[in-house]
């Protein structure tokens, strides 16, 4: 038999229920703005029904929880994405940093070739002429002086990328040690079969800016979470956190080691794969490139001047005029086995000694002739100096632009994601509205039914025995 | 189905693709460069790296072209004198194989034959800017020297050797003619018959095998002056080429990397007309939501 207090307890419920609605509406419009923020929704289901012969009665309304509405598959493939979208970040910075050396203008390493051999040329044409002789010193030092330049800006960009791996480790160490310390929170409230809620929202929110810094992987598992990095090294686990340290190697490069071992060839994604990337590949490779440059134009022009006369006549390779061994006469001081560019540099302040003369008068230009045939020459690994020099243009343009291309692609695929993310997990307003007019009107629909009861009580109470 | 229902993020994304744009096209505008940084189009950035390879060496062979365009001419000319010089020994040659000369005017024509000969020598030793011209490469030291113990009365102290100059993708020029060949060539030497004529001329026999010979002399420098005429044609026509290659290097260079102002203005109309209609829309549409209307 039910009773009327059966029905205000049900009542009762309704009013709980409606009110613990409206805080998770509350909730939701508060945190609009939040990022990361999972809109919540209350969960509310029948009570139990009471079984009163013959009648099976309701009992009203349980607010059984309030859950976060999210997409974990959505996650991961978001933090996949924004892994992509930090290396690309990072390389397209240094890309565009390095193309800078490159940039065509009136100092540049291809302008400072032309005018070399430019110069060598106007010898030819007055191979006795001692400020034309001049002409060509100066033409080779400022050739020097580009090398140099650009080499040196490179190694300096690398060491600056150095100090990024060592801030980006620093920010990867602050952010494993937060999300341990989420998940200790939240494996707490779960254990004791609550929802972890917004810690949840904050710890996606970690692993989120964690990935845009390094390649992770996230493992799963009852109420605890795994993160490592794509090879395996362990940075959380559980509500324990990992650090990663760096390190100066032999050569004078910031390393990253975790638990004493080296990973840094382990790193491929993320804005510390991208910084190491371009640290430790693409740079390198254009330093390579220069080097073999500058060494190619040195040596086959070192060649070409070891083999004539200089102005006085005397021979400038490695035997003098009567025969002696002597040291030759370089144009440039001869190249080391690395580092050309860096240090390419001329090896002689007299413009006499300079030789044009391939016959030992001074009115001959046999050697200035061949030096200046070497501009069109095969002398840099198998082409010709500005057709070297205009590949490295090429070839550092086209790394830049597909980085860029990749970081736009990027950009958009992880825009969609994130749209997608928020069609599921975002506050509408208008929803909020809308559940606000519904969970009001639902509560005033529950208290009117408690006046009723109370009338009812009343009504009861003041019955008269007769 | 449900939307995302704070769609801001994403319109900022895409006003900021829009502003990058924007940046762009007024850099191509300020710089008028299409081609900025070679990540811009990396081919056409090489290219651009071999066109101004290209223009800078027709730039220098035109410079070395006018270095010794003039010494060329000068040593023609040079030449030329040295043709009319030597018209002028024939006829006095001529003058003294007349029978009716006596001694004594075959004597003062011999004196004016001398007189050519120093002549001849200061011509030959035609120095240009410190070089000896037609000493071979020992252009530091005069060629001809006076000496008795010579039968042509002068010593050839030059060499024989020659410069070429690049002046362009596989064109050079021969830059001098050396003394050797022009007055010392063996059969057709200068001083040799003028010291033939005067020594003829002196004794009074064999003036005409003399006059022969500076006849022949005569014709071979005649002969070698087309090499000059050649020369200089050829620098000329060089010239003219590398003036027009030039221009051509300019408008490749222009087509390469040069910004298309007319499109690129066109752009960046359009890219302010859709900046502005994203900006108005997103102001008139994100201010509404239920709970304006919830009364």
């Amino acid at each position: 038999m039910s009773s009327l207090n059966a029905s205000l307890a049900a009542a009762l419920s309704g009013l709980t229920a409606d009110r613990g609605a409206l805080e998770a509406t509350t909730n939701n419009v508060a945190n609009v703005n939040t990022p990361g923020y999972s809109r919540e929704v209350p969960v509310l289901v029948a009570s139990d029904p009471i079984v009163v012969d013959p009648l099976t009665l309701g009992t009203g309304v349980t607010l059984q929880s309030i859950e976060s509405v999210r997409d974990p598959i959505l996650e991961s493939q978001i933090q996949q994405e924004t892994q992509t979208q930090g290396q690309n970040d990072a390389q397209v910075s240094a890309l565009q940093q390095a193309q800078v050396n490159f940039t065509n203008n009136t100092g540049d390493i291809g302008t400072a070739i032309s005018n070399f051999f430019d110069s060598i040329n106007q010898l030819s044409a007055s191979p006795a002429d001692l400020s034309v002789r001049q002409g060509v010193l100066t033409a080779a030092d400022n050739l020097a002086t580009s090398f140099n330049q650009v080499a040196n800006n490179l190694s300096a960009q690398r060491g600056n990328l150095g100090l990024s791996v060592v801030q980006t480790v620093g920010q990867i160490n602050q952010l494993t040690q937060q999300i341990a310390q989420l998940n200790s929170q939240i494996s707490s409230l779960e254990n004791v079969g609550q929802s972890g809620g917004t810690f949840v929202d904050q710890r996606t929110q970690l692993i989120d800016q964690l990935s845009s810094l390094v390649d992770v992987s996230v493992i799963k598992s009852d109420n605890s979470l795994t993160l490592t990095t794509a090879s395996g090294t362990a940075l959380v686990a559980g509500q324990q956190s990992f650090q990663l340290q760096t390190q100066l190697n032999s050569s004078g490069m910031q390393e990253v080691f975790a638990q004493g071992k080296d990973i840094t060839s382990t790193i491929v994604s993320g804005q510390l794969g991208g910084l190491l990337a371009a640290r430790d590949q693409h740079l390198p490779a254009l330093q390579t490139q220069l080097d073999t440059l500058a060494a190619g134009i040195a040596n086959a022009v070192n060649a070409v001047q070891t083999g004539g006369y200089d102005l006085n006549g005397n021979p400038t390779g490695s035997t003098d005029s009567k025969g002696n061994p002597q040291t030759p006469v370089y144009l440039f001081n001869p190249p080391p086995a690395t580092g050309a560019a860096a240090s390419l540099s001329v090896a002689i302040t007299d413009p006499s000694l300079i030789a044009a003369s391939s016959d030992g008068t001074a009115g001959s230009n046999g050697n200035a002739e061949a030096m200046y045939a070497l501009s069109s020459q095969a002398i840099v690994a198998g082409q010709s100096p500005t057709d070297y020099y205009s590949g490295i243009v090429a070839n550092v343009g086209n790394l830049t632009s597909n980085a860029t291309a990749q970081q736009s692609a990027s950009n958009l695929v992880l825009q969609q994601l994130n749209d997608q993310r928020a069609s599921i997990s975002g506050v509408s307003l208008d929803q909020e509205a809308a559940n606000l007019m519904r969970y009001q009107q639902s509560y005033a629909a529950s208290a009117q039914i408690v006046s009723a009861i109370n009338t009812m009580m009343q009504t009861v109470i003041n019955m008269k025995v007769s | 189905m449900r939307v995302n229902p704070n769609p801001l993020a994403d319109l900022l994304a895409t006003l900021g693709q829009n502003q990058q744009q924007i940046n762009t096209d007024l850099q191509e505008i300020a710089s008028g460069l299409r081609v900025n940084a070679p990540s811009d189009d990396p081919a056409a950035a090489a290219m651009l790296v071999q066109n101004a390879d290209q223009t800078s060496e027709a730039d220098q062979y035109l410079r070395s072209i006018g270095s010794v365009q003039a010494e060329l001419q000068n040593a023609d000319s040079t030449l030329s004198s040295v043709t009319t010089t030597l018209q002028r020994a024939i006829s006095l040659g001529t003058e003294g194989a007349n029978g009716t000369l006596n001694s004594a005017d075959r004597q003062a024509i011999a004196v004016e034959v001398q007189g050519i000969q120093t002549q001849l020598l200061s011509l030959a030793n035609l120095s240009y800017q410190g070089s000896f011209v037609f000493a071979g490469t020992a252009t530091q030291t005069a060629p001809y020297v006076l000496d008795a113990t010579s039968p042509s009365g002068v010593r050839y102290v030059g060499n024989s050797n020659v410069n070429q100059l690049t002046l362009g993708n596989h064109f050079s020029v021969q830059t001098n003619l050396p003394g050797s060949q022009l007055f010392s060539s063996p059969g057709n030497d200068v001083f040799q018959a003028i010291q033939d004529l005067i020594t003829n001329l002196q004794s009074g026999t064999n003036i005409p095998t003399a006059l022969s010979e500076v006849s022949n002399a005569y014709n071979h420098i005649n002969a070698q002056r087309v090499y000059y005429g050649n020369a200089i044609n050829q620098l000329n026509s060089q010239q003219t080429y590398l003036n027009s290659d030039t221009t051509q290097l300019a408008q490749q260079q222009n087509t390469l990397g040069g910004a298309d102002l007319p499109s690129v203005i066109g752009n960046l109309e359009n890219e302010q007309v859709s900046r502005q209609a994203a900006l108005e829309a997103m102001s008139n549409t994100l201010q509404t939501n239920l709970f304006n209307y919830l009364k």
